[in-house]
C-alpha cells in the first residue's frame, strides 16, 4: 500500500557518521561534465557513438571526441530537448523518429549547437560505429550531409554467439587498419602504438572500477542504486573513456561506495525492495521516476541500460593494452543493442539471481525498437518461466510528450504494492 | 480497537470520470454508497462523495474510524489515511464479491485494466491500455452523444440489434467520425451501438490475453453496468462473466476491505503515523 516516505532526495541523509567520501563521486562527475563542455581546443573533432565505440584510437590520434546521444540526454533531463525535437519535426522528421536524432539535429544543425551547459562543437570526421540500430546509420549520413564532413561506417557484425567469432573479429580489425588508413590520408595522422596502449591501460582501469561498482550492489543493503545513480556516473565511462580522469573517478567512486558499504548506507532509508532495471530511462521525467521507487524503498540492484556502453562485467571483454586491436573489436562487438535477444535474456536472469532481486522493472521507449522490441517477451519470460514479478512502463527517453506521470506512478505503485501483500 | 471492536470505515475511489464511496463496518457490511461525476476540484469531490455515502448509510463522518483513497484522485483523499491504486482496489473488490474470480477486467471513464488474481486473490500480474482511453468509458459517451443517446440507453438499445457493424477503430478522438460515417452507410443506430461494444470487447480481449484468461471473470467499473457490453464480451470468452449492481463501486468496496484489514492489523495507532503522498 502506498504509505510513503516523503523524503526521497537521494542518499538517507548521515548526520552521526563523517563521511570522508560523502557525496564525492558526485562532485567530481559534475565537474567533468562542465569542464567537457566548456573544453576549447584545435584538436579535431569526431563524432562517435556510445556503444562499441574505438574511442581509444581517436584518443590516440589525438581527436576531441564528442557523443551526440549525450547531449541530447543531457537536454531532456534538463528540461529542455522538446524545443529541439520540434525543430527537426518542423523540418520533415517524423513523430515516430528516434528522440535522441532528433533533439540533436534540431539542437546542432538547425540552432548552432549553443546551450546552456556549453557550445556543441561541429564534427571534422563522422564515424559510424553503431550496429544495433539502423536509424543511427541515416542520422550520421544526414549530419555529413549537413555539415559536408567525411563519415566512415564500420560495419559491425550482430552478434549471434555467446562467444566472439574469430571471424567477425578479423572482419572488424581489417575495417580498423582501414579507417587508420582513410585518417591518415584525411588529417596527415597516424596512430603511434605506444600511446594507444597507454590509452587502452587507462580504459581497462576505468572499466574495472565501472565493473566493481556494480558488483558491490549484491551487499545487502546495495551501496547504491545500479540504474538511477549509476546512469549519473556513466559519463566518465562513455565520454571520457581512454583517459586518465576516467581511470581516477571510478576509483573515487569506488572509495564512496566502499565506505557506504562499511556504514550499511545505502540510496534509500531502509532497502524494502531490491529489483532488476531494464531500458532507457525517461530521462523528461528522471526524478520523478527515480522518486516513484524510493517511495518504496525499492533499490534497483543490476541494471543493463548503464552498461550499454560496455558490458564490462561480462568476462574477458575489457580493453587490453596487450591486444589492442583485438580487444577494440571485441569491445565493438558487445555493445548491449548488438546483443542478441537469447544474450540480453540470460543477462537479467543471471542479474536476478545474482543481486538477489525480487522483480524486474522494464522501462520502454517509444521511439526506439531496437532497444525496445522483445521488451514484451522479456516481460513474459520473466513472469511465466522464471516466476519472478515484472512489471513494464512506457515513455520516451527524450520526448516528453510520452512522460504520463499519473499514469506511470499508477503502474508502479501497483506493482509495488501487489509484491509487498504479497510478500507479508 | 482490538479486532473483535465494531468499526466502520469508508472507500473513497476517485476516478478520471466518477466519484464512488462506500461506507462499510468491521463485519464487511455496506451502510452506505454514493456515485458522482467528477469536476477539477477534485478534492472537494472526494470530499462531497464521502460525506454523500455517509448520509446514504445514515451516520455522521465523525463515525468512520478510517478512510482509504483509491482512483486516480486518490492523493486527493485528503481526509483518508490510507491510500491504495485501483488495481489492487478493484482485485480485492472483486474477490470479496465473486470469491472464485481468477480474472478482473475493469473498464472506467479512461482506463481498462486487466488483473490476474491468484487462489488467495493476490495480484499475480494485470495489464492497462497505454496513454489511449480508446474503447473505455469515454469512447462510448462521445458515441452515445454522437447517437442522441445516453449512456445508459446504450446496453438495452444494443441488445435489440440485428447486424451488429464491424467497427475495427475505437479510438476516442474519431469516435464521431466512426459513427457518422457508419449512419451515411445507412446502418441502423442498435447495429452500430452492438459493434462499438463488441469492438470494445475485442480490444479487451488482447489486454486480457497480455495477463492470461482464467475463470471465473469479474467485470467490474462503470461500463460493466452495460448489459450490451457483458453480452459482448461473454460472446468473445465463450463464457458467462460474473458483473453486480455494485460493480461500480468494487474499487471503493476494495479500498474500505484494505481500511478494516489495516484497522484490524495495527490497532489505532497505525494510520496515525502514515503519511500520503506529498
Amino acid at each position: 500500500m502506498a504509505i510513503s516516505k516523503t523524503s526521497a532526495k537521494g542518499l538517507v541523509e548521515t548526520k552521526d557518521i563523517d563521511l570522508e567520501f560523502g557525496g564525492a563521486a558526485r562532485a567530481l562527475q559534475q565537474n567533468l561534465v562542465k569542464e567537457f563542455y566548456r573544453e576549447d581546443s584545435d584538436q579535431p573533432v569526431v563524432y562517435l557513438f556510445v556503444g562499441g565505440n574505438p574511442a581509444e584510437i581517436f584518443q590516440a590520434l589525438g581527436f576531441r571526441i564528442y557523443m551526440p546521444e549525450i547531449t541530447a540526454l543531457t537536454t531532456a533531463i534538463r528540461h529542455q530537448s522538446l524545443q529541439y525535437i520540434l525543430k527537426a519535426e518542423s523540418i520533415g522528421y517524423g513523430l515516430d523518429v528516434c528522440g535522441y536524432v532528433k533533439t540533436d539535429i534540431g539542437l546542432t544543425h538547425l540552432s548552432g549547437g549553443q546551450t546552456d551547459f556549453g557550445n556543441i562543437p561541429k564534427p571534422d570526421l563522422l564515424v559510424c560505429n553503431f550496429s544495433g540500430c539502423s536509424v543511427y546509420y541515416k542520422w550520421w549520413e544526414s549530419l555529413a550531409e549537413f555539415y559536408k564532413v567525411p563519415l566512415i561506417m564500420l560495419d559491425v557484425p550482430y552478434q549471434r554467439h555467446d562467444n566472439p567469432q574469430k571471424e567477425d573479429l578479423e572482419y572488424i580489425t581489417a575495417q580498423i587498419h582501414d579507417m587508420l588508413a582513410q585518417i591518415e590520408k584525411l588529417f596527415g595522422k597516424t596512430l603511434d602504438m605506444n600511446k594507444l596502449k597507454e590509452v587502452l591501460a587507462y580504459s581497462r582501469k576505468a572499466e574495472e572500477g565501472w565493473a566493481r561498482s556494480f558488483k558491490v550492489c549484491e551487499n545487502k543493503p546495495s551501496p547504491t542504486d545500479a540504474y538511477f545513480e549509476s546512469i549519473f556516473y556513466m559519463f566518465p565511462i562513455n565520454a571520457l573513456r581512454g583517459t586518465k580522469e576516467a581511470a581516477d573517478f571510478y576509483e573515487l567512486y569506488n572509495k564512496e561506495l566502499d565506505e557506504r558499504i562499511k556504514y550499511g548506507i545505502g540510496p534509500v532509508e531502509e532497502e524494502t525492495f531490491r529489483y532488476v532495471m531494464e531500458g532507457v530511462p525517461p530521462y523528461p521525467g528522471y526524478r520523478q521516476f527515480w522518486d516513484m521507487f524510493r517511495n518504496w524503498g525499492a533499490v534497483s540492484v543490476a541494471a543493463t541500460y548503464p552498461k550499454v556502453g560496455g558490458m564490462f562485467d561480462f568476462e574477458g571483454l575489457l580493453h587490453d593494452p596487450s591486444k589492442p586491436f583485438e580487444s577494440i573489436a571485441k569491445y565493438s562487438l558487445y555493445s548491449y543493442c548488438n546483443l542478441s535477444w537469447e544474450h540480453r535474456r540470460e543477462t537479467i536472469k543471471n542479474y536476478l539471481h545474482d543481486f538477489d532481486a525480487d522483480a524486474l522493472v522494464i522501462h520502454g521507449i517509444k521511439s526506439c525498437r531496437s532497444f525496445t522490441a522483445g521488451q514484451g517477451d522479456l516481460r513474459d519470460y520473466t513472469i511465466n518461466e522464471l516466476g519472478i514479478p515484472a512489471l513494464y512502463v512506457e515513455s520516451d527517453h527524450q520526448d516528453p510528450r510520452y512522460w504520463a506521470e499519473a499514469q506511470i506512478r499508477n503502474r508502479v505503485d501497483a506493482f509495488f504494492e501487489a509484491l509487498k501483500m504479497n510478500k507479508t | 480497537m482490538s479486532k473483535e471492536d465494531y468499526f466502520i470505515v469508508g472507500g473513497v475511489d476517485v476516478g478520471s470520470t466518477t466519484a464512488k464511496s462506500v461506507i462499510l463496518d468491521s463485519n464487511k457490511k455496506l451502510l452506505g454508497k454514493s456515485l458522482q461525476n467528477v469536476s477539477p476540484r477534485v478534492a472537494e469531490d472526494a470530499e462531497t462523495s464521502f460525506v454523500k455515502a455517509c448520509k446514504d448509510a445514515g451516520i455522521d463522518r465523525d463515525q468512520v474510524f478510517l478512510v482509504a483513497g483509491t482512483g486516480y484522485g486518490r492523493l486527493k483523499v485528503r481526509f483518508g489515511k490510507l491510500v491504495v491504486t485501483e488495481i489492487s482496489c478493484h482485485a480485492k473488490g472483486s474477490q470479496f464479491m465473486f470469491p472464485n474470480t481468477r480474472l478482473t477486467l475493469d473498464i472506467g471513464g479512461q482506463d481498462t485494466k486487466a488483473i490476474r488474481l491468484g487462489e488467495k486473490g493476490e495480484i499475480i500480474d494485470f495489464s492497462m491500455n497505454d496513454k489511449c482511453s480508446a474503447g473505455t468509458g469515454r469512447f462510448l459517451d462521445v458515441c452515445a452523444e454522437s447517437l442522441d443517446y445516453s449512456l445508459d440507453d446504450l446496453g438495452p438499445v444494443s441488445l435489440t440489434a440485428t447486424r451488429p457493424v464491424n467497427i475495427t477503430s475505437t479510438c476516442t478522438v474519431f469516435a464521431e467520425t466512426e459513427v457518422s460515417n457508419q449512419l451515411a452507410r445507412g446502418r441502423k443506430k442498435e447495429d452500430i451501438v452492438a459493434g462499438l461494444h463488441d469492438s470494445i470487447a475485442q480490444r479487451s480481449l488482447s489486454l486480457m490475453r497480455r495477463v492470461g484468461i482464467e475463470k471465473e471473470i469479474t467485470f467490474t467499473g462503470g461500463v460493466s453496468r452495460n448489459q450490451g457490453m457483458v453480452r459482448s464480451l461473454e460472446n468473445i470468452l465463450n463464457t458467462k462473466i460474473n458483473v453486480s449492481p455494485l460493480s461500480q463501486w468494487f474499487g471503493a468496496i476494495g479500498a474500505a476491505l484494505y481500511a478494516i484489514e489495516e484497522v484490524k492489523k495495527g490497532g489505532e495507532f497505525v494510520f496515525e503515523q502514515l503519511e500520503v503522498h506529498p
